[in-house]
């Protein structure tokens, strides 16, 4: 029998012979349990033998020995590295095919108009004010200038719940109940529900959303009013919209103004534009300078007060942006229409 | 309004385009609607306003483009041929009411030919598209339209007596009209009588016994003044609008019915007529004209510009203001009769705002001088709410705030419903009082129309009596979810929505605004089907409900999948304090975890295990999270089994395997004797 060194010299070559003509990591593992197997492996065997031996014979074995062992070790791991590492890498089949997308719920396109409008304003250093939907007739309408029985309620069209209380025909009382519990400067937007008793057309619906701005301080002109809406509504449609300032009538301002906006859809070009009739003009907004009779309603005096406001509708306006032709697509809520706004 | 070129051309010589025209009356704020070309004449559709009669007449509209292009208004001529008789040899006024008829002015015309109106007559009131009938009546219509003054003509053989009594009606009175309508009058009504019977409604609509026929040859032309208020009143009670109440309810010009009495009578002669001698006119208290201070600096400040003094006196002069110099570019002016909307110094701002041009006005910056802070951060919450459910896939709606109170009874709100006095329809006449049924008519609609998943929520108030007399509107949100909740894709099978997609929401929801004592309490509620309900608890005070919907609702609407659905009072939800943000230093440390299967009895909910598991007091104990629930023939019965996984981390070092084995054990130990736990 062959001394414990021959066999380790025997194993060293054998390992060697064998390494050289592994290809897969399959076969490292073999190899492994063949010489460092628990029970069966080559060196687990020399190691039993190994403990048999005197101590002069344990130095010079234990060492070779062990180099043999971390050897083995050393080359089967580097083998298996190799051979292993781009195995673990999966093959994705096709790349063409589509990914995981998120669905994420669209706002309504009126809170994203009104939204829009309302970040214009707050850099301006606007605030957001609201109020109730349920009013009274004094803030509605008498706060507001509108002697009771004058003819100019008609186009303010009511929903009354009694004799007291009836449906916000504007988002204008607010402007009034800001005015009470506030005094000047100040520099509001109101937007908000508002009803009309409307029978429902492609135009008209019975509810519908405004938004209104207020500023009242001293020296406020008419000049600041067409300043702030040119920038507006250049802010919403574009540096090149072009707008004009005609003269119009509401209660609670005088000199009261309508503005139009170039008809985006036609351009002016055609007569029988179906968003403004051929005259190249939309109506957008109403405005004006604070009516007297309405401060002295809110006990401001309009001798050392002036102010601007605006009424805008938000739906139209929205219509009118978006080009969609019919008011009650807003409140059918079809999926097919509301989610297209998730895009905007 | 119509306005007709031909017609302008009567009271001022014009010769430009009529598209230039219709730019002036733009500039003006005569806001031209079309025109239309008609044969040689131009007929303008134009916008008038509550508080302008005078432009209801071809008159005010000329004095505006007069005044705007610097022109002079013709002056014409009515010249009659008299009877012999005077006036009030023919008939007797009595004015019984001067409140509501402050002006009446009568003149008698005998011997009329009634018949077809000449061709440049009808061609007038064609253009303005009204339809001439006889040129009695056709003359009247022409008056009212030149001047803006409603006249009316009675057949004076027709009436009774010779008094003609301007009185209230009577009670049990009644009247047929010109359009052949039986009315019933009432006591507040100013009528026009005779000595017996009313013969016309005052400034609403003539009687027919006494009107216009062929056979006329004698005709009383009545130009009066009527209160604005009771001619609306009337005209509103009897669901008439004419172009006569329409004008008078605006305020006529008083001043404007002798001048109409005399045209109409003049006209008439044209057919034969003979005119009584001497205007019969009844005018008790003459009004006087009102005048107000205007300032040029006045004029400056509120338009933001440098206007001219001239340009000042020459337009209000135009528009028929007499201005006397106060002091230095202070003025006195005379407003004349015809224009009742000029009352305040800032109505005389707009006039000359309006003729300088609004185009013209500059544009400046509106100066701000003070910063404000918001008053409060509810309407970004209500907006960071959206956002988490966009987030979860939920689309935003928004439906009518009106409700079918027939339908809306079968969900049983449990809130009285606030019903429309006028209501537009039955299905529009109430508020409502749940956000809830119009998210399931969107779940209906969209259904119907090729939808698989409807996952919608909305913000709006919904409406009721809190007590009688006491109205309330409250902030909600709804949501429901029914259906596929996204359409399946090469990964993964399409999934059904459930329960637990509508709650992780609203969990999501008080997460993400920092409400955190979230909780649930079992509910039985209309709404939804018994034990399927939930109550929303934030720091132990409800603030919705959220559950499966009753099925017999879901019947009624003919859905076939389940709906799960919730809502919650927003302005309870929004008053609640949410949990203030701070810093928290990250976990410089590692952390470790350990599960726990156990067995309860089925008997008790998750809610009731994580109270106890919420009450434990273990150190270094961080989070526990439940990752099974489990039940089956496997188990014992009556039991369930949950699977539970505990992190633990100390916050200055790692922590031991024994430390964490000993916190285990004291859990094990804890929710053995609390909630009666069997290790699995």
């Amino acid at each position: 029998m062959s001394s414990l060194l021959e066999k380790i010299d025997h194993y060293r070559r054998l390992f060697a012979d064998q390494v050289a003509r592994v290809k897969e990591a399959r076969e490292v593992e073999e190899l492994r349990q063949a010489f460092l197997g628990r029970k069966k492996g080559h060196l687990t065997l020399l190691f039993e033998e190994f403990k048999t031996l005197g101590p002069e014979e344990k130095k010079s074995a234990g060492r070779q020995l062990n180099e043999l062992k971390s050897e083995i070790q050393n080359r089967l791991g580097e083998l298996e590295q190799k051979l292993q590492a781009p195995a673990r890498v999966k093959q994705l089949e096709d790349l063409t095919l589509p990914g995981r997308q998120l669905y994420w719920g669209a706002p309504h396109p009126i809170t994203l108009f009104q939204r829009e409008i309302e970040r214009i304003f707050i850099s301006m250093g606007f605030s957001v004010e609201e109020g109730p939907e349920i009013e009274t007739d004094y803030y509605n309408f008498e706060a507001l200038n509108f002697p009771p029985h004058h003819p100019a309620r008609d186009a303010w069209d009511t929903l009354y719940i009694n004799d007291k209380l009836l449906l916000r025909t504007h988002t204008s009382p607010v402007q009034i109940r800001v005015m009470e519990k506030k005094k000047p400067p100040i520099r509001i937007i109101i937007p908000g529900k508002v009803f009309r008793r409307e029978t429902p057309d492609p135009t008209h619906l019975p509810m519908f959303y405004q938004v209104e701005g207020l500023v009242v301080d001293r020296g406020i002109t008419f000049a600041h009013l067409k300043g702030t809406l040119e920038y507006f509504i250049k802010a919403l449609f574009g540096e090149k919209i072009k707008l004009r300032f005609r003269p119009s009538f509401f209660p609670f301002t005088e000199p009261s103004a309508e503005v139009d906006i170039e008809c985006i859809v036609c351009g002016g070009q055609d007569a029988a534009c179906r968003v403004c009739g051929g005259s190249g003009w939309k109506e957008i907004l109403g405005a004006g300078m604070v009516d007297p009779q309405v401060f002295k309603n809110v006990n401001i005096d309009p001798e050392v007060y002036s102010g601007w406001a605006f009424g805008l509708g938000i739906d139209r306006t929205a219509m009118f942006a978006f080009q969609i032709p019919e008011i009650r697509h807003f409140y059918e809520n079809d999926l097919r229409f509301l989610r297209q706004f998730n895009r905007r | 309004m119509k306005i007709s070129y031909a017609w302008l051309k009567e009271f001022v010589n014009l010769n430009l385009p009529p598209e230039e025209l219709a730019g002036c009356l733009n500039q003006i704020g005569l806001m031209v609607e079309s025109v239309t070309a008609a044969g040689e004449d131009t007929v303008f559709e134009i916008e008038t306003y509550a508080n302008r009669p005078d432009t209801l007449g071809h008159l005010g509209v000329a004095r505006e483009i007069a005044t705007l292009l610097d022109l002079s208004l013709k002056t014409r001529n009515w010249p009659l041929k008299e009877l012999p008789q005077s006036t009030s040899s023919l008939v007797d006024i009595n004015i019984l009411d001067p409140q509501l008829c402050p002006r009446y002015c009568g003149l008698v015309v005998k011997g009329v030919r009634v018949g077809p109106s000449p061709d440049w007559l009808k061609k007038r009131l064609e253009a303005v598209g009204l339809r001439p009938i006889n040129n009695v009546v056709d003359v009247s219509n022409y008056v009212c339209f030149s001047l803006g003054q409603p006249i009316h003509t009675f057949d004076l053989a027709k009436l009774k007596g010779s008094k003609i009594k301007i009185r209230k009606a009577r009670k049990g009175e009644t009247i047929r009209t010109l359009e052949g309508q039986r009315v019933e009058l009432e006591p507040d009504m100013l009528v026009i009588a005779d000595e017996t019977t009313p013969v016309a409604i005052a400034g609403v609509i003539g009687g027919e016994e006494s009107g216009i026929t062929e056979s006329t040859t004698d005709v009383f032309i009545e130009s009066a003044n009527f209160n604005p208020v009771s001619i609306r009143l009337t005209a509103k009670k009897l669901g008439l609008s004419t172009d006569a109440s329409y004008r008078f309810e605006r305020g006529a010009d008083p001043n404007a019915a002798p001048v109409a009495a005399v045209m109409a009578a003049s006209l008439l002669c044209e057919f034969g007529g003979r005119v009584s001698r001497g205007l019969l006119d009844v005018y008790p208290a003459p009004r006087k004209p009102r005048s107000i201070t205007l300032r040029l600096r006045r004029i400056n400040e509120l338009l933001g510009l440098e206007i001219e003094p001239e340009f000042v006196v020459k337009t209000l002069t135009g528009l028929g203001l007499k201005l006397k110099e106060q002091g230095p570019q202070v003025w006195t002016a005379e407003i004349p009769s015809f224009r009742v909307d000029l009352e305040r110094e800032a109505d005389l701002v707009e006039e000359v705002a309006r003729f300088y041009g609004y185009d013209r006005i500059p544009s400046a910056v509106t100066p701000v001088k003070s910063f404000e802070l918001p008053a409060d951060r509810r309407r970004d919450r209500v907006w960071r709410l959206k956002e988490v459910l966009f987030h979860h896939g939920f689309d935003e709606v928004i439906n009518f705030s009106f409700t079918d109170p027939e339908k809306e009874q079968s969900w049983q709100t449990g809130c009285q419903p606030i019903r429309l006095q006028n209501p537009i329809s039955a299905k529009l006449s109430a508020l409502r009082t749940s956000l809830l049924p119009g998210l399931v008519e969107n779940a209906v609609w969209n259904f119907n129309r090729e939808a698989e998943g409807v996952h919608i929520f909305e913000v709006g108030n919904i409406y009721y009596w809190e007590q009688e007399e006491t109205h309330r509107e409250n902030l909600n949100l709804g949501i429901l979810t029914t259906g596929l909740r996204s359409g399946r894709t090469w990964k993964e099978n399409e999934k059904e929505t459930d329960f637990y997609v509508l709650k992780g929401a609203v969990e999501d929801i008080c997460y993400y605004l920092g409400y955190d004592q979230l909780s649930f309490e079992p509910v039985e509620h209309p709404f939804f089907e018994p034990g399927q309900a939930l109550r929303i608890q934030v720091k132990n005070e409800p603030v919705g409900l959220l559950g499966l919907l009753n099925s017999n609702l879901a019947r009624s609407y003919d859905l076939e999948r389940p709906v799960y659905c919730a809502e919650i009072d927003l302005n309870e939800l929004l008053r609640k304090q949410p949990r203030a943000f701070s810093f928290q230093p990250v976990p410089r440390y590692p952390g470790t975890s350990r599960d726990l299967s156990f067995l309860v009895e089925d008997s008790l909910n998750y809610q009731q295990i994580q109270q106890q598991l919420q009450k434990l007091n273990i150190p270094y104990l961080e989070n526990f999270q439940i990752y099974d629930r489990f039940q089956g023939k496997s188990l014992p019965p009556g039991m369930v089994s949950f699977s539970v996984r505990f992190y633990f981390r100390h916050s200055a070092r790692t922590l031991q395997t024994e430390e964490v084995d000993r916190a285990m054990q004291e859990i094990t130990s804890q929710l053995k004797s609390t909630l009666k736990i069997r290790l699995r």
